[in-house]
């Protein structure tokens, strides 16, 4: 066995604390690391990698069946720019009932397939079965989605059986609201024929028109009924899951730099503490080459254990987080990227080799002599003013020692506050994050605590009904409407308005942009609504309903997140469908109410209503701030890990010191406050710079996230760093800090100290 | 404090002590007393017990089994806490490597043992002026350790022993680092001191300071009190 390979094994045994210190903090910031980078990878087109890898359809088309037979669609779809091709599928419009309790009535665009695979559409059958025979549907629904419907539920067909719910799947080109069998959708009277089509080029949008206009030449002009490029659908589907990009890069980032700050920290820490050993080893004959190999070896063993198993844990981290994260494309498959694992499982010790490189360079060119006296050598007064000042405030003496300790290692100090000031960014950063989203959704009225009733038959009743709401104990507000499907003129997408009767909605919906409605002929729209369509407020839409046309002025940008729905006043429904009665109202409860006794209150009161709670919290909104919760308390614990390093050196440097003050007086007690208040001072310093940092992180993410999700953010939810946040928020430096300190400090005031003092 | 059968109270009282250390006994049954006023030399080859004796008189190590009393007091029965807050009044100690802290000036290094305490910063600086200038290193006050001599260093470390007026004074080798002139200034003060009532505890190689400083001398091998004999103090 070679003397470097002894002398390392040696130095890694003799040195077990130090050695365990390595391999952890190289293992947490390899497990960073990993998340951290596949985060960025998977945030990085997450709706292309979904789309390819579930075979989503380029063009959903929908064609009338008297004007195009089946036989003609397989044959027109034959053309070379089509890479694959599914259908023809008869496709059915059903009016369901409401589900008392789970649903309100709604109409449902069905399509017959006898299976969830095939060439285009896979469908992800998250939840449940694939229909079997007549009478059963799977439903559309996300993994998303807080509440689905329970499998089993027969949902009531207006003119027939019921179709009874055996599955949920998701299909990532949004082709259908429900699959039944091909037999059951020819039952339902299918008054259209789907095609999905996927072609062989399609990055824009001429290139799926071109596609569009190959499968469709040589039919009737008439035939198709509708279409839709998956480059709209991309546009607007991406608004949710496009929102992560945005932190997940800030988070990937300052996780990377704390990874690298901690390890080229704690490395180099540990060739600086092992120059004393470096002047023996000389002194017995090592070469300085030989020296160099010596203390590389010594760190890279635990590193490299620890980049192995910190880049397992981190896999299996981040693919629960990217799974977790990108749930919403309704893919499984989006995982860690391929390239990570490598370039985590090299990178790592690379850093840790450059980190060990430079100190174990000084020291292999340091006089044998000078070497073994570095360890121990008496220094002057370094950063003597201060400490000197300090020694003459009113503080008591171990805090004023201990703020002074900093700047004995002033490179050191500064490493590890580099690592806290990064820390104190990410809590800053996340804490802003998560009040931001969670005051949007307090913001959001569709997400507030609510109850509402649909009417079983709105001409009768809705003004009783109305009254009767009102009187029920519980009750704040009542908000009357009726929503009618209308199209709007241009486009092929039906669009639901909601008319709202009396003035009882604007004091629940933040108008962004514009005014209120004050006459009639006027709509109010999202900021999504209008992003999709490329409009803005003071522009006018047609909306078509039964053959007929009526003009309305856009006066508003709501704060709703919704694109599906727009709302009007009930002036503008008296233009459009005169004596149309409520069909449904919005109960915003008093603050403190029992949703579901409630719930139980109204429906034995109004047996006419279809009352059900919309009291839910949005599953991305938890997903983010579980997000952002568990890569801040990795970035927190890696930072004070940092500390804990910093602590470990510090004491063993100074042990001599320690057990002089242990034998004038100095308390157990005493010592722990000096060494915590090393670090709190670091991480006070840390907080009075991360701050400003983080808040600048928040300020630049919060309006990309809102991009992203073509949403726009009130100022009371951009503006969320308020007096005592802050306050809280300087402390997470110091709290960082002193969690990382104080295990080895109170070893160090545990530590048995009688011998250093007899012995130089 | 009990009073010993020779004149002063007693001021420290041993009984029985053993100090094991795995398979090695350090201390083998160590029975002794001191009585204020005394200077006391601890002398014996390396490895004999004698800087464990002193880790159990300052309180820094506690026996496997006997007794430790320190002015009436059993330092076995004391908490961690207790046992600093012994050291902080009690005893003073003085090392051969001095033990002075790089980053403070020679004042501060003296002031922080009254500091320690509670004192507050202006009159611990004042006591320890006071100190220095009766060692006659005062007008080294404002100058680091690392620009002291070994003899300064030394006067420094005995200023801070003395800072909260001990009641017994520890040496460790206290002139094992010094050249002979400063060795011989050390002999001084410490003469000196027991000389006006400072209750002393030499351990050291140096025979040459246990016959000049101490007037009674414990010899000690394996771990055991070899001798004791009565010292004549030479000039």
């Amino acid at each position: 066995m070679s003397a470097v390979w002894s002398a390392s094994r040696a130095a890694v045994r003799r040195r077990r604390l130090q050695t365990i210190v390595i391999g952890a903090v190289v293992g947490l910031a390899a497990c960073l690391s990993v998340v951290a980078l596949g985060l960025l990878a998977a945030s990085s087109g997450p709706f292309d990698q979904a789309y390819a890898r579930l075979r989503g359809a380029h063009v959903v088309a929908a064609f009338d069946p008297a004007k195009v037979s089946t036989d003609q669609l397989t044959r027109a779809a034959q053309q070379p720019q089509v890479e694959a091709v599914a259908g023809p599928y008869a496709q059915a419009v059903v009016e369901i009932r409401g589900v008392a309790g789970v649903s309100p009535p709604t109409s449902l665009a069905l399509v017959g397939r006898a299976d969830p695979g095939g060439a285009v559409d896979r469908l992800n059958l998250w939840k449940g079965r694939w229909v079997a025979g007549p009478g059963e549907i799977v439903l559309a629904g996300n993994p998303t989605d807080s509440e689905d419907m329970p499998l089993g539920t027969k949902l009531p067909v207006a003119d027939g059986p019921a179709l009874t719910v055996v599955g949920i799947a998701y299909s990532v080109s949004g082709s259908a609201n429900g699959w039944v069998t091909p037999a059951q959708a020819a039952a339902l009277h299918p008054t259209g024929v789907q095609m999905l089509y996927r072609f062989q080029h399609a990055a824009t949008a001429a290139e799926v028109e071109a596609g569009q206009a190959a499968v469709t030449a040589g039919l009737a002009p008439t035939a198709l009924l509708a279409s839709r490029s998956y480059l709209t659908l991309k546009t607007s589907a991406a608004a949710q899951p496009g929102t992560f990009v945005p932190f997940l890069i800030v988070f990937g980032c300052l996780g990377l730099a704390v990874a690298v700050l901690i390890v080229a920290n704690v490395v180099s820490g540990a060739v600086v503490a092992g120059f004393k050993h470096i002047g023996m080893l000389k002194a017995l004959g090592f070469t300085p080459t030989q020296v160099l190999a010596v203390y590389l070896s010594m760190v890279s063993i635990p590193a490299i254990a620890g980049a192995v198993l910190g880049t397992v844990l981190g896999t299996v981290l981040a693919e629960a987080l990217v799974t977790n994260a990108f749930k919403y494309w309704g893919s499984d498959e989006i995982g860690v990227s391929a390239w990570v694992v490598p370039v985590v499982l090299l990178g790592m010790p690379v850093v840790v080799g450059l980190s060990a490189l430079v100190p174990a360079l000084r020291a292999r060119s340091l006089p044998a002599a000078q070497a073994i006296s570095a360890g121990s050598a008496q220094h002057s007064g370094r950063a003597s003013r201060v400490q000197r000042w300090l020694a003459g405030t009113r503080l008591p003496r171990a805090i004023s020692l201990g703020l002074g300790l900093p700047l004995a290692r002033p490179a050191r100090s500064a490493m590890t506050m580099a690592a806290v000031v990064l820390g104190v960014t990410s809590v800053t950063f996340a804490i802003g994050l998560a009040a931001s989203v969670t005051g949007y959704e307090n913001a959001d009225p569709d997400r507030a605590v609510q109850v509402n009733a649909h009417v079983d038959e709105p001409s009768a009743g809705g003004t009783d009904n109305e009254a009767l709401l009102r009187s029920l104990p519980g009750t704040k507000q009542v908000t009357a409407s009726a929503d009618l499907e209308m199209l709007q003129v241009g486009t092929t997408a039906a669009t639901r308005v909601r008319f709202w009767r009396g003035d009882a909605a604007r004091e629940r919906y933040q108008v962004l942009q514009g005014h209120w409605f004050d006459g009639p002929g006027q709509v109010a729209v999202s900021a999504r609504f209008l992003a999709e369509r490329g409009l803005a407020v003071g522009d006018t839409l047609t909306l078509q309903r039964d053959g007929t046309r009526t003009q309305v002025r856009i006066v508003a940008e709501l704060l709703v997140s919704s694109s599906a729905v727009i709302f009007s006043n009930w002036a503008t429904l008296a233009q459009i469908a005169p004596g149309t009665e409520p069909d449904s109202f919005e109960v915003q409860l008093t603050p403190g109410t029992d949703v579901s006794a409630y719930v139980g209150r109204a429906m034995a009161a109004a047996p006419s209503l279809e009352i059900f709670s919309g009291d839910d919290t949005d599953a991305f909104i938890v997903i983010i701030v579980a997000t952002v919760t568990a890569l801040t308390l990795m970035l927190g614990a890696v930072a004070a890990l940092g500390v804990f390093n910093t602590v470990v050196l510090n004491t063993r440097e100074r042990r001599r010191d320690l057990g002089m003050l242990k034998s004038i007086g100095m308390t157990p007690g005493q010592v722990t406050a000096m060494m915590v208040t090393s670090m709190a001072a670091l991480g006070a310093v840390s907080g009075l710079i991360g701050i400003p940092i983080g808040v600048a992180a928040h300020g630049v993410v919060l309006p990309a996230m809102a991009r992203s999700a073509q949403v726009r953010f009130p100022a009371s939810v951009l503006h969320v760093y308020h007096p005592p946040l802050l306050m809280l928020l300087a402390l997470a430096g110091v709290a960082i800090a002193a969690l990382g300190a104080l295990v080895p400090a109170r070893s160090a005031a545990r530590a048995t100290i009688a011998e250093v003092l007899h012995n130089e | 404090m009990t009073n010993g059968k020779d004149g002063g109270p007693v001021v420290v009282r041993l009984a029985d002590v053993r100090k094991e250390y795995g398979d090695s006994t350090a201390l083998a049954g160590v029975s002794l007393e001191i009585r204020a006023g005394e200077a006391v030399a601890v002398m014996g080859p390396s490895g004999s017990g004698k800087s464990t004796l002193l880790n159990m008189i300052a309180g820094l190590d506690r026996p496997t089994s006997g007794s430790v009393e320190v002015q009436g007091d059993d330092l076995g029965k004391l908490s961690e806490k207790g046992l600093a807050l012994y050291r902080r009044r009690r005893i003073g100690m003085i090392f051969q490597f001095f033990n002075l802290l790089d980053d403070l000036p020679a004042l501060d290094n003296v002031a922080l043992a009254a500091q320690l305490t509670g004192s507050p910063a202006g009159q611990a600086r004042k006591r320890a002026l006071e100190l220095l200038d009766e060692l006659g290193v005062a007008g080294r006050r404002d100058v680091y350790p690392a620009q002291l001599s070994g003899g300064e260093r030394q006067r420094v470390a005995v200023a801070r022993a003395l800072m909260n007026r001990p009641a017994l004074l520890l040496a460790d080798e206290p002139t094992g680092a010094l050249d002979s002139k400063a060795g011989e200034q050390v002999m001084d003060l410490l003469l000196d001191l027991n000389q006006i009532g400072q209750t002393l505890l030499l351990v050291t190689h140096d025979e040459r300071l246990a016959t000049r400083c101490a007037s009674r001398l414990i010899e000690f091998a394996d771990g055991r009190v070899a001798r004791e004999s009565n010292l004549e103090r030479t000039p």
